[in-house]
């Protein structure tokens, strides 16, 4: 099994802090539309947790190209993708 | 329960005569300037207190017109009224949104004069006034000439006025622009405004020139504009760089004359964008140190008061650009502390984000963008990355549409 999926097993084994997750999420909707809408850039609210863990994770080992979001994922620890996780799949309830 | 008058007009007179303090009433945050920085900070302090704190929100303006994307209307890719936004959402949402001028600020009574006459009280304040501009930075310019010269550097109406005067322009004729010296709000802005300039002249105006007589010997994504202008518009720009004697540079808005290194040349439009300063208020409420205010990295206090907050361009932070993302980014981390401070909320570490598109041409769009933290000294760069010279025209063009989905995002983000 390939370490990326190690970190997305142990990211998706923490239970997101849904606050410290809105907080964190301001940073986001710098770019992604708070009403979760596309327009040129992908809507992530609502997505499942196990989605944007992924995603994020992809970003941050570099596997997933976009110097954005490699930037951004990359300084990002597990309870911080988890909280993040949490809170975008909370939104779509 | 029945309310008991005598005890209501009691009680409301002592709200009105004392300072807000904790515990008595709701406290007040009142922002002065309604920009990326202060717009961001009220919508975000309004919508996450759900109600627990007064947001009153001074903007003299009653549409604001954002200076990012503003050279695209110069371009001719957008309208004027795409970058222009009302703040009828940001009301709906619980900001009392004051349109008048915030004149002169008490900080040990806590209050806000306002033009119209009011006076606010105020538990916090948090300046987000963006920029003024030095007065004689640039020799022969000042603030009557600048509808002979204008700035466009604050977008709405000087923006209007350059782009028709750069309509007006004889064939063959010659666009001017003085660039200020650093620091000034958005680095590559100039060099995008020439980009777009020498788009429209290309179109329209193909013999027109551009000079640019810049005090700097180097500027933001230099490479990337001087590759964009040698291969889109061949033989139109002219960059007059501080090594030539660009820095040694004076006007005459009645002759319509720019003297660069001794050398005067008749011009038919000059956009002078002079070297500036933190807004005008956060002055007058003596935060400042020399031009540009303060502080702490943490929360945008300022070093001169821990109650008094400046987002943005007016702010001296340490290591980010001044850009209306970076003013977006700061205004969440003061808006968190606030709501804080005020309410016992949740404090979270300070984050900060940036990332500036610019474009060279019609779907030729570049990037710069970095990460920053909070230290004791100041904002400090932890990570970033810029596009490169070179790249693909697919890429280019996947630059520009993403930096039309951060306009969406940004201005939601901004106004509701």
């Amino acid at each position: 099994m390939p370490a990326g999926s190690d970190v997305l097993a142990d990211i998706l084994a923490i239970k997101g802090d849904l606050e410290y997750g809105e907080y964190l999420a301001s940073e986001c909707t710098t770019c992604h539309r708070h009403d979760g809408t596309s327009e040129e850039i992908p809507g992530i609210v609502g997505w499942q947790a196990k989605d944007f863990a992924a995603a994020m994770s992809a970003y941050k080992s570099k596997s997933r190209a976009h110097p954005v979001m490699q930037m951004v994922a990359g300084r990002l620890g597990n309870e911080e993708i988890a909280a993040l996780a949490a809170f975008f799949e909370s939104l779509g309830r | 329960m029945k309310l008991d008058r005598r005890l209501f007009l009691s009680t409301t007179a002592a709200t009105l005569a004392a300072p807000m303090v904790l515990g008595q009433g709701r406290p007040r945050v009142v922002v002065i300037g309604g920009g990326a920085g202060g717009a961001t900070a009220a919508r975000y302090i309004a919508k996450d207190s759900e109600g627990a704190i007064d947001v009153v929100l001074i903007e003299p303006t009653r549409k604001y017109y954002t200076c990012f994307f503003s050279n695209l209307y110069l371009g001719g890719l957008k309208e004027i009224e795409d970058i222009g936004h009302t703040y009828g959402t940001l009301a709906a949402a619980g900001v009392n949104v004051v349109h008048d001028w915030a004149v002169g600020v008490d900080r040990s009574a806590r209050q806000v004069s306002l033009a119209g006459g009011g006076v606010l009280t105020y538990d916090k304040l948090i300046l987000s006034p963006g920029i003024d501009f030095v007065e004689g930075a640039v020799d022969g310019w000042d603030i009557t000439a600048q509808n002979a010269m204008p700035h466009a550097y604050k977008a709405g109406s000087q923006s209007e006025l350059l782009k028709a005067q750069l309509m007006a322009m004889p064939e063959g004729g010659t666009f001017a622009m003085v660039a200020p010296p650093n620091p000034y709000r958005c680095p590559p802005g100039p060099y995008e405004r020439v980009s777009m300039v020498a788009q429209f002249l290309k179109a329209n105006n193909p013999t027109a020139k551009i000079i640019v007589a810049d005090p700097k010997s180097k500027f933001s994504k230099m490479a990337l504009f001087q590759e964009g202008w040698a291969d889109h518009y061949v033989g139109m720009v002219d960059w007059i760089g501080a090594d030539f004697g660009g820095a040694n540079v004076s006007v005459d808005p009645g002759a319509m004359t720019i003297t660069i290194d001794g050398e005067v040349t008749s011009v038919d439009v000059c956009n002078v964008i002079p070297a500036m300063k933190a807004g005008r208020i956060a002055e007058l409420a003596g935060v400042t140190s020399g031009n540009w205010a303060p502080v702490n990295a943490a929360d945008m206090s300022t070093k001169a008061d821990p109650d008094v907050y400046v987002l943005g361009d007016a702010a001296s932070q340490g290591d980010m650009p001044k850009s209306g993302f970076a003013a977006n980014s700061q205004a969440k981390v003061c808006a968190n502390a606030i709501r804080g401070a005020l309410t016992g909320s949740r404090i979270f570490p300070a984050k900060f984000s940036n990332t500036c598109w610019s474009l060279i041409g019609t779907d030729n769009g570049v990037k710069v963008g970095a990460t920053y933290e909070a230290t004791d000294e100041k904002i400090a760069k932890v990570d970033g990355f810029i596009s490169q010279t070179g790249e693909s025209s697919e890429l280019r063009k996947a630059t520009y549409q993403e930096s039309e989905g951060w306009y969406a995002g940004i201005t939601a983000d901004m106004f509701g």
